[in-house]
């Protein structure tokens, strides 16, 4: 592990403190945030002003009142969150706009732990009188929950201990994705997809740029008490192509991933200069030939692997899934907490590591939704599981001191829960590119981009697609295919990793769209890779074979 | 916080009241939700949500945006009609933007219940208590919810339209797993009514059918005879809906588009028993009678003989192709007989027994080609009885397949996981499914 758990607990207590009551616009003194001063991004003027902006601070004593309500009420321990969600979506379809959507969520979710049980009331009214009354609710609704479970016999909620904080934290950015005009937003869209529809045999192109900001703050009844905002960008763009006369057609979508950004990142993205390639790409896709099927090699681009780590080891490695509390939905996992240290995944290369400090990461927040510190740790180490993402109700659950900081909800009306941080494969040390490991392959498939995706209720047995799927022989590329799948199971997948490719070959990606819990909530989530080569069962889906 | 009728209409004209353009489209959504999970033996979370959003669409000259709040007081309402209006100021001209809904008719439907608006802590609790009581009797672990909802919607346009509908939802989902890890099953409930809850019978059904499915053997896999759980189907039939798109067929991407243009409107494309029709009426099944434009939902007829006869689309695209205006709908059923799955399982030769499938998604939409697993209970069957439980399948195949190869149709029943749309479909005989590789997971 980069830092020992005790080390990073001591070093962070009160360490952010520094941000409190820090005037807008002071300048942050460099590193006095841990574990992470390389990669959390300064404290800037930007990150001054949304602060100052943000319309949720004059709130923030209705969050105090609600939390000493709970505790009055009787709670052991209470928070409450004041979450304004905003997110707009500018769509464009074959050059025309759609119409603009804005939505706003604001309001306070109070979350209390008495007798042992939890409770959570959320109200979109912010009143004094709704606020308290939900904290009550909330107190009420954790006594009825301890004490059926002590009438069933079962372990009451414990919570491991963290550091006190006050703090702020904003996504580093240039430029508030919202302070910029729709309608600039969307001749961007339109040029880029004129440009696509340019190409001959492309008739049909779709664009959208979606922003996300997540305004909140977290206070409780230990004293901790946090601001932090993020701001998270999307670009979609597709082409597809239509054969009317033989019935077909096929689609190729950008591989341009989400990230934790502000709108400089979608604003500098080269989709103008990529658009005829991709019209291009979705043409030849059309006209793409089959895949030899069977049992052969993968080689993985970054823009596909990051949703395989994503299912089979981000997934598997929560462990609220392990511990069955999602089998109804989610589902379990094939790992479980006794395989600790012991159960091999994986080649001996292949080294996964959790990290929500990671600049850009879907997931990298300053603080998660119980207070606890953003840190970098390891699931996978040389192929063999060594760790799980944990909150502070699951961490006395696998004997360890501190949770994870794996706490998140999506909104102030969602109750927080275990959520995944980023999960990424880290680089091979022999530096390869991606065409060395072309080069190396004998008779495989290289595949580009999100296809679909399909994993059991275990993460045993996957299947994936892609965008592009290019022929391997002999070390060359030699045509495009279309209609390609690649399924295997995942301890033999991650076991048969042979070749990863070096750091400059590291790439995020990521997804808005994480879904777990019932109710079901949305986690927004990044995974980093350089392309690596697998073996799989490579499938032909074009259907001729009926 | 639910609006009564008389509230509701109030907002919606105090929204209208501030609005400078003609088109302004209103439409409010209050509720009071709440649940209970419950997992590894023991209550785990709990909420109590009361929420409403108000969502604005204004329009001038083709320009349209939306925004959506969550605030009622005057205030509110009038600096968010402001956004929404400043909004369609700086955005681009939707050239396929329709002029707002005028006064509709809709269909009268019954969907509240006394019992599921008056739930709360305690009442979940004793429910909640009963099943993890049950579970602990059966020697089964337990893992699930209890959620339940009571919501009034409202849509109002300048234009004259105000629509109206309340309704209460009650689920209960419970998956049981045996000691030994080995053996899954899931039963659930779902309905806009409590009455038909029974907390102990849901849990034992479940627990015996995961002790049935214990330590499942491996069979090949490979293109099986299979009977298809409501559930199942209902999972498959959710592509099939989705894929009706009319003008995606139209424009020659989709399954439903003809080779050379136009659609598959009129084909047989499905077995001549298969009949899938919408009413958000229906008195055991109530769906929502309207959607978010305000565009009422119908009875619908889509297939009737296996015969395509109607796709839904957008207003813009109905009135660009002049047809009629049909939205894609709030429910689906799907006619069948009066056999139980046990009568359907008596009549197959050989085959596998699915109970519901997990992690659906379109694989190659020229084709409607889905990918998927079993999940929570699949059987061989051999001369009519269950021999034994096997490990879960991957499969690939097209619920256009598998509704041209229908053998013998159930007894239809509502599908108990519910993804906002009502479904009340049969279990069914299909004489060949694709089940592709083998899962190990249980």
């Amino acid at each position: 592990m980069p830092t020992s758990r005790r080390q990073f607990l001591a070093s962070s207590a009160g360490s952010a403190l520094w941000l409190a009551g820090s005037s807008a616009g002071a300048a942050p003194p460099k590193g006095a945030r841990k574990p992470a001063p390389a990669t959390t991004p300064p404290y800037d003027e930007q990150s001054a002003r949304a602060l100052a902006q943000s319309p949720v601070a004059s709130d923030v004593a209705l969050a105090r009142r609600a939390v000493e309500a709970a505790v009055k009420a009787g709670a052991s321990y209470a928070d409450a969150r004041l979450v304004l969600w905003r997110s707009e979506r500018i769509s464009v379809r074959d050059g025309r706009s759609r119409p603009v959507r804005l939505r706003e969520r604001y309001g306070l979710g109070v979350r209390a732990l008495a007798d042992g049980g939890w409770g959570f009331a959320a109200v979109q009214t912010l009143s004094e009188r709704a606020v308290l009354e939900a904290a009550t609710r909330a107190v009420q609704s954790a006594r009825v929950q301890g004490k059926l479970t002590r009438e069933l016999g079962k372990p009451l909620v414990e919570l491991a201990s963290t550091p006190v904080v006050q703090g702020k934290w904003v996504t580093a950015h240039e430029l508030d994705p919202f302070d910029v005009a729709p309608v600039d937003k969307a001749a961007m869209l339109i040029d880029v997809c004129a440009a696509v529809r340019k190409v001959a045999g492309v008739s049909f192109c779709e664009a959208s740029f979606d922003a996300v900001a997540e305004d909140k703050i977290l206070v409780t009844s230990e004293g901790s008490e946090l601001h932090q905002i993020l701001f998270r960008v999307e670009p979609e763009l597709t082409a597809t192509a239509v054969d009317r006369r033989r019935g077909g057609f096929a689609a190729v979508g950008h591989d341009a991933p989400g990230m934790l950004a502000g709108w400089e990142y979608l604003r500098d993205l080269p989709l103008l200069a990529d658009a005829e390639a991709l019209g291009e790409q979705a043409v030849r896709k059309l006209h793409a030939g089959r895949v030899e099927a069977g049992y052969k090699h993968v080689v993985l681009a970054p823009s596909n692997l990051w949703l395989t780590i994503h299912e089979s080891i981000g997934h598997s490695t929560e462990l609220d899934r392990a511990l069955g509390l999602e089998a109804d939905f989610a589902g379990t996992s094939f790992l479980r907490p006794a395989d600790t240290g012991t159960l091999k995944l994986g080649s001996d290369r292949v080294h996964v590591v959790a990290d929500r400090t990671q600049p850009g990461g879907l997931a990298t927040v300053g603080w998660d939704d119980e207070g606890v510190e953003a840190q970098r740790w390891d699931l996978v180490k040389d192929g063999v599981l060594v760790g799980w993402q944990t909150t502070r109700d699951q961490a006395a659950l696998i004997g360890e001191p501190g949770s994870r900081g794996c706490c998140y909800a999506e909104g102030h009306d969602n109750v927080p829960f275990q959520r995944m941080p980023n999960v990424s494969l880290q680089p091979g040390h022999e530096g390869y590119t991606t065409e060395d490991l072309i080069n190396s392959t004998e008779d495989g498939v290289y595949i580009t981009g999100r296809g679909s995706w399909s994993i059991d209720q275990q993460r045993h047995n996957f299947q994936f697609s892609g965008q592009t799927f290019w022929e391997i022989k002999r070390g060359r590329l030699t045509r495009p295919l279309r209609d390609v799948a690649y399924q295997a199971n995942t301890v033999e997948f991650w076991s048969s990793c042979d070749m990863i490719g070096g750091k400059g070959t590291y790439r995020l990606h990521g997804t808005f769209g994480d879904g777990k819990g019932q109710p079901m909530q949305t986690n927004a989530v990044s995974h980093g890779c350089p392309p690596a080569r697998f073996m799989a069962n490579v499938l032909d889906i074009s259907g001729d074979s009926k | 916080m639910t609006l009564d009728k008389s509230q509701a209409k109030r907002l919606v004209d105090l929204v209208l009241g501030q609005a400078s353009f003609g088109d302004v489209r209103v439409r409010i959504s209050s509720s009071r939700r709440g649940h209970l999970r419950f997992g590894d033996g023991r209550p785990t979370t709990a909420g109590d949500v009361d929420g409403v959003t108000v969502a604005v669409t204004a329009s001038k000259d083709g320009r349209t945006a939306t925004v959506t709040g969550g605030r009622t007081d005057e205030a509110a309402v009038a600096l968010l009609v402001q956004r929404a209006e400043g909004l369609a100021g700086l955005s681009p001209v939707d050239p396929e933007h329709m002029p707002p809904l005028s006064a509709q008719t809709i269909l009268k439907v019954k969907a509240e219940d006394k019992a599921v608006a008056g739930l709360g802590a305690a009442k979940r609790a004793d429910l909640v208590g009963r099943v993890l009581r049950r579970a602990e009797g059966d020697k089964v672990r337990v893992a699930g919810i209890l959620e339940h909802e009571h919501t009034s919607e409202v849509v109002g346009t300048r234009a004259g339209l105000m629509l109206h509908h309340t309704r209460t939802h009650a689920s209960l989902s419970a998956t049981c797993r045996t000691e030994d890890g080995t053996g899954s099953a899931r039963s659930g409930y779902v309905s806009h009514a409590l009455a038909g809850l029974v907390p102990e019978a849901l849990v034992s059904d479940a627990a015996q059918r995961a002790t049935k499915s214990q330590l499942p053997v491996r069979r090949e896999p490979g293109r099986y005879p299979v009977i298809l759980a409501p559930q199942a189907v209902a999972d498959l039939l959710e592509f099939f809906i989705d894929g009706l798109d009319a003008r995606a067929a139209d424009e020659g991407r989709s399954a439903f588009a003809r080779p050379g243009g136009g659609t598959r409107v009129g084909e047989r494309l499905l077995h001549a028993s298969v009949r899938l029709w919408s009413d958000p009426a229906d008195k055991a099944n109530p769906a929502e009678p309207f959607d978010n434009e305000g565009r009422p939902h119908r009875k619908v007829t889509w297939v009737e003989g296996g015969e395509l006869r109607a796709l839904h689309q957008s207003r813009y695209w109905a009135d660009h192709q002049g047809t009629e205006d049909l939205p894609p709908p709030s429910s689906l059923h799907m006619d069948g007989g009066t056999d139980d799955l046990e009568a359907l399982i008596a009549g197959l030769d050989r085959g596998v027994l699915i109970s519901r499938f997990w992690y659906t998604r379109m694989l190659e939409p020229q084709r409607l080609l889905v990918t998927g697993l079993t999940r929570d209970g699949t059987f061989f069957i051999e001369k009519g009885k269950l021999v034994e439980p096997v490990r879960n399948f991957r499969w690939n195949d097209s619920p256009l397949s598998v509704l041209a190869k229908v053998v013998a149709l159930g007894k239809p029943q509502r599908a108990g996981l519910s993804r906002g749309r009502v479904m009340v479909v049969p279990p069914l005989v299909a004489s060949e499914f694709e089940l592709t590789s083998v899962s190990d997971a249980v």
